[in-house]
């Protein structure tokens, strides 16, 4: 009988239960057509002593499914060539093909992290589009939840970047204060990571007993469990001197490859869009920027940390002075935006989240553009990395912070 | 609203521009043609009176008639976001010059909208496919490429309901949606 078998497999002659790897099956680094563009010609000719290493796209330390061509010349990569598109849906395209409110759940396993940051900004690009007025409370929840989104995110990145620098500890602590804000998050959105929270014109649901009960449990302790946490890292001197000098962008560089977030405020630009360009109700609430000069691993390391002692600051403001009132606009059930174009962007755990919306007056979007900062971090590594070793690649682009899910889109 | 910026940019750019400056919410939006591409983004980027150093954003849009490249720009001395709307490139053969000579990061922006929609930046040294296989031959996000179960074409069935909407998005445009309904 003749069977079929998917690429990548054939079986042996000798036991038929064996499956082989044929060619198709393994990946080479150097890709079986000829070079399609200037500079791919240049990264797959090899110079003197050089020589290529694929790198995934099943890696553990690749923080999703990507694939990276090394190139290396002893153990200094010399140049590296990123593959993307294994975790690619077609986001935009799906999201033409749904309603204003559909869109919504279609966005959020964008940044599987810190999910509602990727359905902020198109929240807000949609209700400039109707002219909607968000109520206030509604605005507080939003500010609420999503730095505490924020610190969740950073805790994670706080982990992940000592496990790619070789330690195994912090990754097991940063868990514990993921996982109670997840937790709370789930007691007031129903889901642990995929939140589908914001609504056009609010929220979905208003505060509930169970999410401030565990908000106020956590947030008693918070503050000093952080700190017990950081010194775990903050004073590791092998953490400290690997970290250190690794990766160094200067400012100017930054601001050519089109970072934002705490990857470009490491580098010494003060660009946070809650202070540069201010939505929702940030403009009331008291909060500092941090900002470093160095440009390196451990200053990006050090600027998320500073972050998380200003969330929740935030989070403290808001329960302040957290409003009475409605949480959700009142909105026909039907959307039709007049024709327009809007452009939203908002700042996330890891930069510049934005979205950019033409309607052309039906119920879905015309287009819908997602800007993710992970994106173009992950090009930005291409940058930072020639000169250093091999075991510095992960280290680095765990630095960055970049999430599979938002780069492939 | 910052009516300054629209006058500022109406006295630089009067002749390169495109019918008017339109300004809504916190969006201050111009339009230009592909050739002035260069030198518009260079005196944006440029000149301390604009100095919009940072690109937020690189879009490519397919009306249905015409190909558009859109650029969102910052600046520190203006409260709005600055939008370039590059206009008027054709839908068989869209070419625009790169702006990587400026954003060495907008490389990857201007492969993923080589992408999905087909158009050629003059200039990038890497434009090759990103997301898709490089084998692929279709530009996804391009208006006359249907997803599979696209249910707006199978009349009385799906989430596309009620309306075959031709309204002219803006004026002067061509019907948006020229391709949906049966």
């Amino acid at each position: 009988m003749a069977t079929t078998y998917p690429h990548g497999t054939h079986k042996s002659a000798d036991d038929p239960h064996v499956l082989l790897d044929d060619e198709y099956g393994q990946y080479e680094p150097i890709p079986p057509y000829p070079p399609r563009t200037e500079r791919e010609l240049e990264f797959y000719t090899p110079g003197d002593g050089e020589m290529y290493l694929n790198m995934g796209p099943q890696h553990p330390s690749t923080h999703g499914v990507l694939r990276v061509v090394l190139k290396l010349n002893g153990e200094r990569v010399v140049d590296i060539d990123p593959v993307l598109g294994y975790l690619h849906r077609g986001v935009e395209k799906l999201c033409e093909n749904a309603d204003y409110h559909q869109t919504i759940s279609q966005l959020d396993p964008l940044e599987y992290i810190s999910s509602l940051f990727c359905e902020w900004g198109p929240v807000i690009a949609y209700e400039k589009l109707l002219d909607v007025q968000v109520p206030r409370r509604a605005e507080y929840i939003r500010v609420l939840s999503g730095e505490l989104n924020r610190i969740a995110s950073h805790a994670l990145f706080m982990g992940w970047f000592a496990l790619d620098l070789g330690g195994l500890a912090p990754i097991l602590y940063s868990f514990i204060e993921r996982d109670e804000i997840v937790e709370m998050l789930a007691a007031l959105t129903g889901q642990r990571m995929l939140f589908n929270y914001f609504r056009i014109g609010g929220v979905n649901g208003d505060l509930n007993h169970d999410f401030l009960s565990r908000l106020g449990d956590w947030m008693s302790r918070a503050g000093k469990q952080i700190e017990t946490n950081l010194a775990l890292l903050n004073e590791n001197e092998i953490f400290v001197r690997r970290a250190r000098g690794l990766g160094t962008i200067d400012r100017e560089a930054a601001l050519r490859l089109c970072m934002t977030g705490p990857n470009i405020r490491a580098s010494g630009v003060p660009f946070d869009v809650r202070r540069a360009h201010p939505y929702s109700i940030y403009p009331e609430i008291d909060f500092e920027i941090p900002t470093r000069s160095e440009g390196d691993s451990l200053a990006r390391y050090l600027l998320r940390m500073d972050e998380v002692k200003q969330s929740l600051r935030i989070i403290d403001q808001c329960l302040e002075q957290m409003p009475d009132g409605p949480i959700m606009a009142k909105l026909p059930r039907l959307l039709r935006p007049r024709p327009g174009r809007a452009w939203a962007a908002i700042e996330g755990p890891r930069g510049m989240y934005g979205a950019y919306v033409i309607s052309d007056g039906t119920d879905q979007p015309f287009r819908l553009k997602i800007h993710d900062p992970s994106f173009i971090h992950l090009q930005a590594v291409g940058a930072l990395l020639p000169g250093h070793l091999l075991a510095d690649t992960m280290a680095i682009m765990a630095s960055l912070d970049p999430v599979m899910g938002g780069v492939d889109k | 609203m910052d009516r300054a910026l629209r006058s500022r940019l109406q006295a630089r750019f009067g002749l390169e521009l495109h019918g008017e400056i339109r300004q809504r919410n916190d969006e201050t939006e111009l339009r230009i043609g592909a050739g002035d591409v260069v030198d518009v983004l260079r005196a944006l980027h440029d000149e301390p009176a604009f100095d919009f150093a940072i690109l937020a954003d690189l879009a490519g849009v397919d009306t249905g008639r015409e190909m558009q490249v859109v650029y969102h720009l910052w600046s520190q001395s203006t409260n709005d976001w600055l939008r370039v709307i590059v206009e008027g490139l054709s839908r068989d053969d869209p070419r625009i010059a790169s702006a990587t000579f400026l954003w060495k990061g907008a490389e990857w922006m201007e492969r993923e909208t080589y992408d999905m929609f087909g158009i050629v930046f003059e200039g990038n040294r890497d434009l090759r496919r990103i997301y898709m296989p490089p084998d692929y031959t279709s530009f996804p996000l391009r208006k006359d490429f249907y997803l599979a179960d696209d249910s707006a074409r199978s009349p009385g069935a799906g989430v596309r309901h009620m309306e075959r909407t031709h309204s002219p998005a803006e004026a002067g445009e061509a019907p948006l949606r020229s391709g949906t309904g049966t």
